[in-house]
């Protein structure tokens, strides 16, 4: 858990700072750091590792930025997002998997007067009127004539 | 025939094995060749590790709560009872609604209860944050202390190598109540003192239960000015004189004992007669790789239950689960148990208010601790907040 750090002693050139650094001095670290230079050499060259040091700042300022608030928020949003899709994507291999036991669909009849039985399906049409009813309030609010000001 | 599969517990091992049976076991399901059964004593589900946080003053109890029903795939028939009996070599359950039930295989995913009348004084005189209840009493005692000594212990279950509740946890709480008092600007006048026990699974005189992370913690205290001692195991607590004495001999005063307590497994399992724990703690003897319970091939046991060295953690029943899984459907197709539990655990361990390290560890490596970061406190309360309930319904 500890870090590691190396302490630069004052008035010492960037020469002398590099001799110390002992993972500096494996000529494996050398080849690798080589082979890195040519691999960013045309991104530094182009400007366009510029970008790039560009976002990792940006991706840190978020970070910094991030507070419990915004957490909290976002992983309300995200639960949100995976509850209901979970809830409907279950509701559907349910329903579908019930629908296909039988042999013989029901008539519609039979249909009807199961919807009047069970309570649960009653439930089931209630709760598809009032998001029918939703929508048409959040149509109407976001698409209806609004006033000059 | 139907294969009935019961899971008994509401936690989250109970809750991911549930929904994860049901996809494993979907084409058998389907066509009403096996049924899972979910049996949990609560209509809700907590999230049991934010427990830790409410004692600093965070999480109301709807935010770390959820319908036990919403959390389960409807396949699952989610059963509201407690049971009273394991009858495990006639594969039966008898319930305290007077009630059986038979089963073909059986999880047992019960849990573990904090259990601080095990020790003298410390129910009256010591907290702890592992329920909500004793979590908002610490919390106020937190938030108002000015001045004085909070000392911080450890307890472990007398049975040879079984960890106390969730390892990391504290080492957590006493790293966040060093940031919890210096944000309410009192640090200076309150000491905190983090001590362990002589003996803690197979280590002897440590600040932790693994040997690599015990040996970066002193430098950790020091920086924070958080005191620390070995070799201090709880065996009363005298509430009048507000002291804690040590089996070493030792007595240290407090103004508040956080006191991580004695656990045991819950009635039924100890009434079982299958356990060999000491000390009445009742863990289940279970197979370190199968998780079968010794005996039964048809019982698996998991999360806090089991006997193994393994944390009694989320971060055990997360690695456990799948396993048992393809156990259960290996002998229900073939007759073979083809998943092997590693002793694997992760986590992200809460190393201050804001920062989080992400850890894992299992049977044959320990935990490599690295420094913990801002990024990795995020982590965490994104998981706290959000992550968790996809891993209770097994999407994670």
């Amino acid at each position: 858990m500890s870090t590691e750090s190396t302490k630069v002693a004052a008035d010492q050139s960037l020469e002398q700072v590099l001799k110390t650094i002992p993972a500096l001095q494996d000529q494996a670290t050398l080849d690798g750091l080589s082979d890195l230079m040519t691999k960013a050499a045309p991104l530094i060259q182009g400007r366009r590792l510029h970008n790039i040091l560009d976002l990792l700042a940006a991706t840190s300022d978020v970070i910094e930025m991030s507070d419990d608030a915004m957490v909290q928020k976002l992983m309300a949003l995200y639960e949100n997002a995976i509850g209901t899709t979970w809830a409907i994507s279950n509701a559907l291999r349910y329903a579908a998997a019930q629908a296909a036991q039988d042999e013989t669909p029901p008539t519609i009849l039979q249909s009807l007067r199961r919807l009047n039985k069970d309570e649960d399906a009653r439930r089931g049409l209630s709760m598809a009127i009032n998001v029918a009813a939703e929508f048409g309030r959040q149509a109407k609010a976001a698409n209806g004539p609004m006033p000059e000001d | 025939m139907i294969q009935n599969i019961i899971v008994v517990g509401g936690g989250i091992g109970g809750t991911m094995t549930a929904n994860s049976l049901v996809a494993k076991l979907y084409p058998e399901i389907v066509r009403g060749k096996a049924r899972v059964t979910l049996i949990s004593n609560s209509p809700w589900h907590y999230f049991k590790p934010a427990f830790m946080y409410v004692a600093f003053g965070a999480y109301y109890k709807n935010e770390l709560r959820r319908p036990q029903a919403s959390l389960l795939r409807p396949e699952i028939d989610f059963v509201l009872d407690e049971v009273e009996g394991f009858e495990f070599k006639n594969s039966r359950l008898k319930m305290s609604s007077g009630k059986t039930y038979d089963y073909d295989y059986l999880v047992v995913s019960t849990g573990c209860i904090p259990s601080p009348e095990r020790i003298s004084g410390l129910k009256e005189a010591g907290d702890h944050f592992y329920q909500h209840d004793p979590a908002r009493q610490l919390y106020k005692k937190l938030s108002t202390i000015e001045k004085g000594r909070i000392f911080i212990g450890v307890t472990f279950p007398k049975t040879p190598n079984v960890p106390h509740q969730c390892g990391i946890a504290p080492v957590e709480t006493t790293l966040m109540l060093d940031d919890f008092l210096r944000t309410r600007g009192v640090r200076d006048q309150i000491e905190i003192v983090y001590t362990y026990p002589t003996v803690s699974q197979l280590l002897r005189n440590c600040l932790f239960l693994q040997k690599e992370t015990g040996e970066v913690l002193p430098s950790i205290f020091e920086s924070k000015g958080i005191k620390y001692k070995r070799g201090f195991t709880l065996a009363s607590v005298d509430p009048d004189r507000k002291v804690a004495i040590s089996e070493e001999g030792q007595e240290e005063d407090f103004d508040i004992l956080m006191q991580t307590p004695p656990i045991r497994a819950v009635d039924a399992v100890i009434n079982s007669g299958a356990s060999e724990a000491p000390n009445d703690e009742g863990w289940l003897p279970t197979d370190r790789q199968s998780l079968q319970l010794e005996g039964y091939k048809n019982v698996f046991v998991m999360g806090d239950t089991v006997d193994l060295p393994i944390s009694k953690a989320g971060g055990s029943c997360h690695n456990q689960s799948p396993v048992i899984c393809n156990n259960i459907a290996g002998l229900m197709r073939f007759g073979e148990t083809p998943a092997e539990y590693d002793g694997k655990v992760q986590a992200i361990g809460q190393m201050g208010m804001d920062v989080g390290m992400p850890l894992w560890y299992d049977y044959d490596e320990d935990v490599i601790p690295t420094p913990p970061s801002k990024i990795g406190g995020l982590m965490r309360k994104g998981f706290n907040r959000g992550v968790y309930w996809s891993v209770a319904r097994g999407l994670v």
